[in-house]
C-alpha cells in the first residue's frame, strides 16, 4: 500500500513537472522557434527580454496591477471578514454568499461583462479598470481566507488585551493584528498571484495600454511561438521557487531561535 | 461589612429566554476572598463578564467603592483578569505579557521593567521571563497570567475557572499560591469556579449560584452546614435527604415520612409545617452494641455497597426503603460487605432542616 502511494505520489509530481523539464531547456536554446530538444544552447533570447520593452512594459504592469490589486482587494476583505465572522446582521448570510460569487462564475462571463461596462465607462485599456476587476476575482479568496483565520482566534485574547487596559484601537494594533499577520500575509499574496497569473479578463481589457504579461505572452505565442515566452516563464518559475524557499528558511529560522 | 464591589439586583438577558442572570445582588467587602460557585449557564461566569466589562447588564447597577462601573468601557475600569485559557499574548514573551499593562499605561521604561521584575518574582518566573507562552507548561502560563493581572494593582482581581486546565496536584499548588498572594497584597478577589472543594478550601465567603440567582452566600462552613435550600445542600458535598413534618405541639422532633419522630436540636430559623430533614453521610456513625440510647436517633441500614476511597468508605443501602449513605473514617467499617445489616446513630444536631419545595409537597408526605 505505502509502495502504491509512493509511486504514485512520484507519477503526479512528474506529471505536474513534466512541462517545466521542457519549457527550461527551451528558453537556453538558440533556435529561431520552439524547438525541443533545442539545437543548440545559449541565452540570447534573455537578452532579448531584457532589451525588449514591449516584454519589459507588461512585465511593470503585472507586478502595478497584481500589488495595487492585492491592496485594494485587502482594503475591502478585512472589514468584511470582520463583519462577517464577528458580527450578527441581517442580511448577513446574503453577504456572504455575494462575497464568494465571482468564484462561481466563469471567468470568460465575468470578462465579457466587464468588457462591454467597463467600455462605457471608459475604463478598458486602463490600470484601474484591470485592478478593479482583478479585485473582483480576488476578493473571495481573501475573505475566505481571513475569514478561516478569524474563526480560529481565540477572543479572550482581545479581551484580556482590553481586561489590561488597551482601548479598541491598541487591542488591534497590539494584539489582533500582530497575531493575525501571516493570514493577511498569505492572504494578499494570494491576491498578488491570482492577479499576476490571471489571463482571460486581461485579454479582455487590459488593452495595449495596460497590457499584463500573461497577455503578452498569449498574444506573443499567437502570432509568432517566440522563445522568449519559455525565458519569461523560466523566470517566472525562479521567482517563485526563490519566494518559496526564502519563506521556508524564514520559518526554520524562527524554529530554531525559538525552541518549542 | 460595608460593601466595596457592590452588585445591585443586575439582570442580563439575552432576547425572550430565562435571564442568564436573573437579579444578582452582592455586597463584597474590600480585600474579600469570594467565590462564585455553581453548575455551568448558572449565571457565576455571566456575572464576572459584566464585572470585567465585557457584557452590560440588562437592568441593576455595579458599584465599586461608590462609583457605578456600568458606563465605563473595559479598558478604563482597573479591574484584573485571569482567562481559563490563560489568554496570554502568544507573539510576546512572559516579560511582554506582563508588561502590557504598564505599556498601556505609559509607565516608564525603567519603572516597567522593576514592576515587571518584581511581578515575575512574585510568582517565581523570573527565570522564564523571556519564553513565549508556547514554551511553558500551563501552569508557567497560568502564573504569567496571574503576574500580568496584578501588576499593574487592579481594585479588583476576577478569576474565572484560573485552574480548570490544570491536573490536580498542580490544581492544589495554585490554589496555595492564589491564596498566598490573596494574604500578602490583600487584594480583593472574586473566583469562579464549578469545583466545591476549590470554593471550600480558599474562599472567605461563597455565593451559590443556580439558574441566574444567587441561591446562598455565605462561609464555606455556613453554606456546607446549614445550606438554604436543597439545591445548595446537593451541590456542596454529599447529603441525605428525608421529607418531614414538624408539628408544633411537639419542640424538637420531626416526624420522617414512612421512618416515624426523631429528635432535632431546634434551629434559629427553621422553616416549620412541611420540611426535609439533610444529614450528611459523614455525620452518620456505627452504633456500638446498646448505647445508642439517650438523645441520638438511630438508622437501620442494609448496606448495597461499599465504596473505598482509601482515607473513609462510603456505605450505600438503605433505610425501610429510602436510599441512605453514610461515611465511615478511620476503620470502623473494615471488612463490610454488600448484604450487612447496620445500626447507625446520629445526634439531634446533626440533622438541619430545610423548607420544602411546593412542588414536591403533595407527593412526598
Amino acid at each position: 500500500m505505502t509502495r502504491f502511494s509512493d509511486w504514485f505520489a512520484w507519477l503526479v509530481l512528474l506529471f505536474l513537472a513534466a512541462p517545466l523539464a521542457i519549457v527550461v531547456p527551451m528558453s537556453f536554446s538558440n533556435a529561431p522557434s520552439f524547438q525541443f530538444p533545442p539545437p543548440a544552447w545559449g541565452v540570447q533570447y534573455y537578452r532579448a527580454f531584457f532589451a525588449d520593452p514591449r516584454w519589459l512594459q507588461p512585465t511593470v504592469n503585472s507586478f502595478i496591477i497584481g500589488a495595487a490589486t492585492a491592496v485594494v482587494t485587502m482594503a475591502l476583505g478585512i472589514p468584511a471578514a470582520f463583519a462577517i465572522v464577528r458580527h450578527r446582521f441581517a442580511g448577513r448570510g446574503w453577504v456572504n454568499l455575494l462575497l464568494l460569487l465571482p468564484l462561481t462564475a466563469p471567468h470568460i462571463v465575468l470578462a465579457l461583462g466587464y468588457y462591454t461596462y467597463f467600455g462605457r465607462l471608459r475604463l478598458t485599456q486602463t490600470y484601474l479598470g484591470v485592478v478593479l476587476a482583478h479585485t473582483c476575482l480576488c476578493v473571495p479568496i481573501v475573505y475566505l481566507t481571513l475569514s478561516a483565520a478569524l474563526k480560529g482566534f481565540d477572543r479572550n485574547v482581545e479581551r484580556a488585551a482590553m481586561n489590561l487596559g488597551a482601548n479598541p484601537w491598541r487591542v488591534f494594533r497590539h494584539v489582533t493584528f500582530p497575531m493575525l499577520r501571516p493570514a493577511f500575509l498569505v492572504a494578499a499574496l494570494f491576491a498578488f498571484i491570482q492577479s499576476f497569473d490571471e489571463t482571460v479578463v486581461a485579454l479582455f481589457i487590459s488593452g495595449r495600454d495596460a497590457s499584463t504579461l500573461p497577455r503578452k505572452i498569449f498574444d506573443s505565442l499567437r502570432t509568432q511561438a517566440d522563445p522568449v515566452v519559455a525565458v519569461v516563464s523560466t523566470l517566472l518559475l525562479g521567482i517563485v521557487l526563490a519566494g518559496t524557499i526564502a519563506s521556508r528558511l524564514a520559518a526554520r529560522r524562527r524554529r530554531v531561535e525559538t525552541p518549542a | 461589612m460595608s460593601a466595596y464591589l457592590d452588585i445591585v439586583d443586575v439582570v442580563k438577558s439575552y432576547g425572550a429566554a430565562r435571564p442568564a442572570v436573573d437579579g444578582v445582588s452582592l455586597a463584597i467587602g474590600k480585600g474579600e476572598f469570594v467565590t462564585f460557585l455553581g453548575p455551568s449557564g448558572s449565571g457565576k461566569t455571566t456575572t464576572l463578564m459584566m464585572i470585567a466589562g465585557f457584557e452590560a447588564p440588562t437592568s441593576g447597577d455595579i458599584r465599586l467603592d461608590g462609583r457605578s462601573l456600568v458606563s465605563i468601557e473595559p479598558h478604563r475600569r482597573n479591574v484584573g483578569m485571569v482567562f481559563q485559557n490563560y489568554a496570554l499574548f502568544p507573539h510576546m514573551t512572559a516579560a511582554q505579557n506582563v508588561a502590557f499593562p504598564l505599556r498601556m499605561r505609559g509607565v516608564q521604561r525603567a519603572e516597567q521593567q522593576r514592576r515587571v521584575a518584581e511581578a515575575l518574582a512574585s510568582v517565581d518566573l523570573q527565570a522564564l521571563a523571556h519564553r513565549h507562552p508556547r514554551e511553558m507548561s500551563g501552569g508557567q502560563q497560568q502564573r504569567v497570567a496571574l503576574a500580568r493581572a496584578l501588576v499593574f494593582a487592579p481594585d479588583v482581581l476576577l478569576l474565572d475557572e484560573p485552574l480548570g486546565a490544570l491536573d490536580k496536584n498542580l490544581r492544589e499548588q495554585m490554589q496555595v499560591e492564589i491564596k498566598r498572594i490573596h494574604r500578602e497584597i490583600g487584594i480583593t478577589m472574586i473566583y469562579v469556579t464549578h469545583d466545591q472543594t476549590e470554593a471550600m478550601t480558599m474562599s472567605d465567603r461563597v455565593a451559590v449560584f443556580s439558574n441566574g440567582k444567587v441561591e446562598q452566600i455565605g462561609s464555606p462552613l455556613e453554606v456546607y452546614n446549614r445550606p438554604a435550600n436543597r439545591f445548595v445542600g446537593e451541590f456542596i458535598g454529599d447529603s441525605n435527604f428525608f421529607a418531614g413534618r414538624v408539628d408544633p405541639s411537639r419542640p424538637g422532633w420531626v416526624e420522617l415520612a414512612g421512618i416515624g419522630p426523631v429528635r432535632i436540636a431546634t434551629q434559629a430559623t427553621a422553616p416549620a409545617g412541611e420540611v426535609e430533614v439533610m444529614i450528611r453521610p459523614e455525620r452518620l456513625r456505627l452504633a456500638t452494641g446498646g448505647d445508642t440510647g439517650g438523645a441520638d436517633n438511630t438508622f437501620d441500614m442494609t448496606v448495597d455497597d461499599v465504596i473505598n476511597y482509601g482515607d473513609s468508605l462510603l456505605v450505600i443501602g438503605k433505610t425501610r426503603g429510602f436510599p441512605l449513605r453514610a461515611r465511615m473514617v478511620g476503620g470502623a467499617a473494615d471488612g463490610l460487605q454488600p448484604g450487612a445489616a447496620l445500626k447507625l446513630a446520629w445526634a439531634p444536631g446533626d440533622a438541619h432542616l430545610l423548607p420544602r419545595p411546593p412542588a414536591e409537597r403533595d407527593s412526598a408526605v
